[in-house]
């Protein structure tokens, strides 16, 4: 169980403190940490299946400002552990990487925002000594001590869980266990509200149901979806700078000949709105 | 690309060293106060080292100057790098030019290039990638993750790049004069769109709930509930969380407390017997 216990927690540092140290390339999502967790345990199909059901469980787990409603990585290091190592039934391993992964983002938000907070004063005396040397040492020594102690977590969950946790899931009732997977189905929606939450306007609003009846009845995959949003942005994008170039132009001419012209071109804009949505 | 043209050979080598160093921005966290205020230090330190090469007092300022906080999305947070290293030069060069400027003008951005920033990678590129790749990876296909990299990598890091060079060259006025002229806003508004199609086709892909409940019928089939939410709308349940999530969101409800909500909730529905 060390064993397993060193491995999960490498898992989480090199997945969890590469992404940040280098480029936010997104290794810490669950796609790429289930794939990667698979290889450390010698299963790398159960890693990626387990990744891609997590993978939209997670999709609105955003680290914003450092405010975080989920951690990913320890959810999936941990998920995909118990599912290779300790056989726990894969839906079992998903349901239990959701509590798993809202109390580790209370762990890392408490570290970051909280603990981290005492190598504040340090960047000010680094700074006031005119010592760029200091400066490197402290930024790369604060990503080591925040992402090990963090890792440590994952290390003693497993030392410590592995049994209880076999324990458990042998022991829940079925309909408890359908509540959790039914957690899982339905916790990708906060995630949503989350993104929609930086994107929605009223005017945009028919773009969101237009996708959700693509999706629903049409049944287009993702990719289509895609390719027929970026058909839209640039037909918008190409209207959008016609009219504010007539627009710039008004502004600049006399306002008395140009009221007119710009209602038309207004009206026309709204007619165009309401045939794509 | 143009942009790099019209920069001196030696700008160009510190630029590509900001350009470098900027990927571990945000490599530490100096708690809430400070946040990424190091990585930033760390990344414009060339530029500082270059400038400031025989003033040491002018350089110990400088970097006192910049040990406030700082957080912008970090693949476009290189416009901000690249602008500072424009700046400082300025400084070290012109005694009559105002240092405070530079600081004012980094918080100043942060709000809008972090506004634009997330919804274009966190809320567009990403979730476009993780679509492709989840609908790979479901089938065990090693793929999925491998094409999640590439296609949310690529484009980040090239902006990277050109933003950094673009900050140095087109000066503080730039993002004014984008707000100005309405570029911003067409941004955006492409953002959104794009954002806002895909975050739909997620919510009727990714958002699950199927009810196992269904009345019995004497002499016949039992009724299926589901049947008919089917009937009556496709995904109906997960429309409506989604969409109840985000109103509560808006009414500046805790995003934990209504995590716990639908766990509550599902739980709840699982021990009734609903799914």
């Amino acid at each position: 169980m060390l064993h397993t216990a060193t491995l999960a927690a490498i898992c989480v540092f090199v997945c969890l403190g590469g992404n940040w140290l280098w480029g936010q390339t997104m290794i810490e999502r669950p796609l790429v940490v289930g794939m990667v967790a698979g290889m450390m345990f010698g299963d790398i199909r159960t890693g990626i299946l387990i990744g891609a059901s997590l993978e939209a469980i997670f999709m609105g787990a955003v680290d914003i400002g450092g405010a975080i409603s989920s951690e990913p990585v320890t959810a999936t290091v941990l998920a995909t552990t118990f599912a290779i190592t300790l056989g726990v039934d894969t839906k079992a391993a998903l349901a239990l990487a959701v509590p798993i992964g809202v109390f580790a983002a209370f762990i890392s938000m408490f570290l970051k925002n909280v603990v981290m907070n005492i190598f504040a004063p340090l960047v000010d005396k680094v700074a006031s000594d005119d010592n760029p040397k200091g400066l490197t040492r402290l930024h790369f020594g604060m990503w080591f001590i925040n992402y090990f102690t963090f890792s440590l977590a994952t290390f003693f969950a497993v030392l410590a869980g592995a049994r209880p946790v076999q324990h458990l899931v042998n022991q829940i009732p079925a309909n408890l266990m359908a509540g959790l997977a039914a957690t899982g189905g339905l916790l990708p929606a906060v995630g949503f509200a989350i993104l929609m939450r930086m994107l929605w306007s009223k005017e945009l609003s028919p773009y969101y149901f237009l996708g959700f009846v693509l999706a629903a009845y049409l049944k287009l995959p993702s990719v289509a979806v895609a390719a027929l949003g970026i058909i839209i942005v640039v037909l918008q994008w190409i209207r959008d700078k016609q009219i504010m170039n007539i627009e710039n132009k008004q502004k600049a001419a006399p306002v008395a000949s140009a009221t007119p012209h710009l209602e038309t071109t207004d009206s026309m804009d709204e007619e165009e709105e309401d045939f794509f949505s | 690309m143009k942009i790099t043209k019209n920069v001196s050979p030696e700008d160009k080598k510190i630029i590509n060293r900001i350009f470098w160093r900027s990927f571990t921005v945000f490599a530490s966290r100096a708690g809430a106060t400070k946040a990424h205020a190091p990585g930033f230090m760390y990344s414009i330190m060339p530029a500082l080292d270059e400038y400031f090469k025989d003033d040491k007092e002018g350089h110990r300022k400088a970097m006192m100057r910049h040990t406030t906080w700082y957080n912008i999305t970090q693949n476009v947070g290189t416009f901000v790098m690249g602008l500072v290293a424009s700046m400082e030069k300025k400084t070290a060069q012109d005694p009559n030019f105002d240092p405070d400027s530079t600081v004012a003008i980094k918080t100043s951005l942060m709000g809008p290039l972090s506004g634009i920033g997330d919804s274009i990678f966190w809320g567009v590129l990403r979730v476009i990638a993780a679509g492709v790749g989840i609908s790979l990876a479901s089938q065990g296909s090693i793929l999925g993750p491998i094409l999640f990299l590439l296609i949310y990598n690529i484009p980040s890091i090239a902006t990277r790049y050109y933003l950094t060079y673009m900050g140095f060259t087109v000066g503080d006025t730039f993002i004014q004069d984008m707000y100005k002229s309405g570029s911003m806003k067409l941004l955006n508004k492409a953002a959104s769109t794009l954002g806002l199609l895909m975050i739909g086709c997620m919510t009727a892909t990714m958002v699950k709930f199927e009810s196992k409940l269904s009345i019995p019928i004497e002499g016949g089939k039992p009724i299926k509930i589901q049947t008919y939410l089917d009937q009556l709308w496709v995904g109906l349940v997960p429309l409506i969380v989604t969409l109840v999530c985000y109103w509560l969101l808006s009414k500046k409800v805790n995003v934990n407390w209504i995590l716990l909500g639908v766990l509550v909730l599902s739980i709840a529905l699982g021990l009734l017997g609903v799914v």
